[in-house]
């Protein structure tokens, strides 16, 4: 696992956030979130549908753009236009809910793409990193399966498997396991925990209670576009001091 | 981590076979009959009549009249209707009580087909004791045709040079407008838009029109008049093409330009490796629609006044029936539209349901 930065990456936390606004039309999503993130943190976001939890962590990568305030990654202002997103992307893995595996792609074909066309990697360089990847994450005997032929549980890992191939420096998870059905959730979160143990930094929204207490190292409640509480989460569970933490936790524990 | 395995039929049952000795088991002797019947009905009028008119002999013209008001045509014509009523009958008034469903189908079935030859039998029998010679000698006169053979191959030659020519420029057209109108800046959008629209809400006559006749003595350009059509039907193609690249792009799941985005390719490279292969599935089948719409539309060079050998398919058969006022012309033109249309109809369809079939469970959710 190479969650260690380079030597050249200054120190200081991984992932910065500064006064955060996000508005879709006049819909306020974002309600100014300062936050950072330290390496090696498992920062899991919980908190009702509607609070934002997904627009933040696409606002970590870019993929929604802020309309308002700064996001720092490694040191470098990611929201200043002149940062070149498609090199920071390679070290921000991201992983959401409805998979988005390349349907018209093999397991393994998925992983070599960036490799090859991001990384500019070599076919059998690319092939053999893809197929270590598949391995990690238990799937080396579907490399040549497509997307459709796999069930929801294994399109995840293959997406994770996907994400990790660039050797990311920070993975965000967006409710990777609200689309799946009961019985196949534990696999791809069997998968998360073992990244988490290897030292990756994580960002997690979910709604899974029984992982944010057992892996997270942080746990953050949203509602209505802020951060209500942030706190280690047995700390959380065990006394919320927020109303609505206190609500919400009653209604999902 | 557990291993799930997605099940792709109904493991430790075998599928029960359906064979022919199996339909016969669940088949009763009245409902074949009834089928058997019915389809007798409908068989002797078409063949009946095709054959009868075959051996009196297509041309010349009174052969064919005498052979469809011949007493003989008739009375095989009587023989089918009654068959046909009997079917008819027999079939409606039996399908209920019939024990399985592939002897309720078969009743259902010789019902149906019993009804189209008492429809069709009777339709040709009212017809026989019409003004037979005058209807035959203005859309049967297959002698009127005979000598114009040639003019009609070149015609369908023109036609398809047309289509295909046409659509070929005007994909290559379409594309690059394609582009210009997934654009997320309103700057590029504009002119692509601009251009797609007015090509869509004009008709494509007056496009014809305006590019054949008007520009020619507007600019003083003069080449061969189906050049100036060539480039109308192009200009045509790319704005309707345009929008079909658009809309297919446009279907692909916003979660595969995320995906791809999220990797760290830039936006040409998801457009290139994630967006086109799949829109392209998409595209194929309204863009083959587009191309048997053409087809037809070359018709439209009409307008332009041809000469001789600048005559397409309908353009034969039009310049025929203005010289004979005999409408053989249109049947034989037609007829000639539907040798190149209806197998790339069938084509479309095919193509259409195979990949529909083959996207099935495949985008994951």
């Amino acid at each position: 696992m190479t969650a260690v930065p380079a030597a050249d990456v200054p120190l200081g936390p991984l992932i910065r956030l500064e006064g955060l606004h996000k508005w879709f039309g006049d819909n306020h999503v974002l309600r100014g979130i300062d936050l950072e993130v330290q390496r090696g943190s498992v920062v899991v976001v919980i908190g009702p549908s509607g609070s934002g939890k997904s627009t933040l962590l696409r606002c970590m990568n870019l993929l929604e753009e802020p309309t308002e305030g700064r996001v720092f990654f490694e040191g470098v202002e990611l929201t200043d236009v002149r940062t070149d997103l498609n090199r920071v992307r390679r070290r921000i893995g991201i992983v959401f809910q409805a998979f988005n595996l390349f349907p018209h792609m093999t397991a393994k074909q998925n992983i070599t793409i960036a490799l090859r066309k991001v990384l500019k990697m070599e076919r059998e360089e690319a092939e053999r990193r893809a197929l270590d990847e598949l391995r990690r994450v238990g799937l080396e005997g579907k490399a040549d399966s497509y997307p459709g032929r796999l069930s929801g549980g294994q399109q995840q890992r293959v997406a994770i498997a996907r994400a990790l191939a660039l050797r990311p420096h920070l993975m965000l998870f967006d409710e990777v396991t609200s689309a799946l059905d009961p019985e196949l959730v534990k696999e791809v979160l069997d998968a998360m925990r073992a990244l988490a143990e290897q030292g990756m930094t994580m960002v997690v929204v979910t709604h899974e209670m029984a992982f944010a207490r057992e892996v997270g190292t942080r746990l953050l409640f949203m509602d209505n576009g802020r951060i209500l509480e942030d706190a280690p989460p047995r700390e959380l569970f065990a006394a919320p001091r927020d109303e609505r933490t206190k609500s919400f936790l009653a209604h999902v524990l | 981590m557990v291993e799930t395995e997605i099940r792709t039929g109904t493991a430790g049952e075998t599928r029960p076979r359906r064979d022919l000795a199996w339909l016969l088991q669940q088949s009763t002797a009245p409902a074949l009959a009834t089928a058997a019947v019915g389809a007798a009905s409908l068989a002797v009028v078409i063949v009946g009549t095709l054959v009868r008119v075959s051996l009196g002999g297509w041309v010349p013209l009174r052969d064919e009249v005498a052979a469809l008001t011949s007493s003989g045509l008739r009375a095989l014509l009587v023989a089918a209707i009654v068959l046909g009523v009997a079917a008819s009958a027999a079939g409606w008034s039996t399908y209920r009580r019939m024990p399985t469903r592939t002897s309720r189908e078969e009743a259902v079935a010789g019902a149906v087909l019993g009804l189209q030859g008492v429809i069709l039998g009777a339709l040709i029998l009212v017809f026989s004791y019409g003004n037979v010679e005058r209807i035959a000698a203005n859309y049967l006169r297959w002698s009127e045709v005979t000598d114009q053979v040639g003019a009609f191959l070149n015609g369908a030659k023109i036609t398809l040079l047309l289509a295909i020519g046409g659509e070929f420029l005007g994909v290559i057209l379409g594309v690059i407008l394609a582009i210009f109108l997934i654009s997320k800046r309103a700057t590029v959008r504009a002119p692509a838009r601009a251009y797609v629209n007015l090509f869509r809400g004009t008709p494509l006559l007056l496009q014809i029109a305006f590019i054949g006749l008007a520009l020619p003595l507007g600019f003083n350009v003069h080449a061969n008049v189906l050049l100036f059509a060539l480039v109308a039907f192009t200009l045509n193609t790319g704005a309707y093409s345009a929008e079909v690249f658009r809309a297919g792009i446009q279907s692909i799941e916003r979660g595969q330009m995320e995906a791809a985005r999220g990797l760290g390719m830039t936006y040409l490279q998801a457009m290139r490796y994630a967006i086109i292969p799949q829109a392209v599935r998409r595209i194929i089948p309204p863009l083959m629609n587009e191309f048997v719409i053409l087809i037809k539309d070359t018709s439209l060079i009409v307008v332009l006044g041809l000469t001789a050998g600048q005559r397409d398919l309908f353009n034969v058969g039009y310049q025929g029936y203005g010289n004979s006022f005999n409408a053989t012309f249109y049947i034989f033109a037609g007829l000639g539209y539907l040798i190149v249309t209806l197998p790339l109809i069938r084509l479309v369809n095919w193509v259409e349901k195979r990949m529909r079939s083959g996207l099935v469970g495949v985008t994951g959710l």
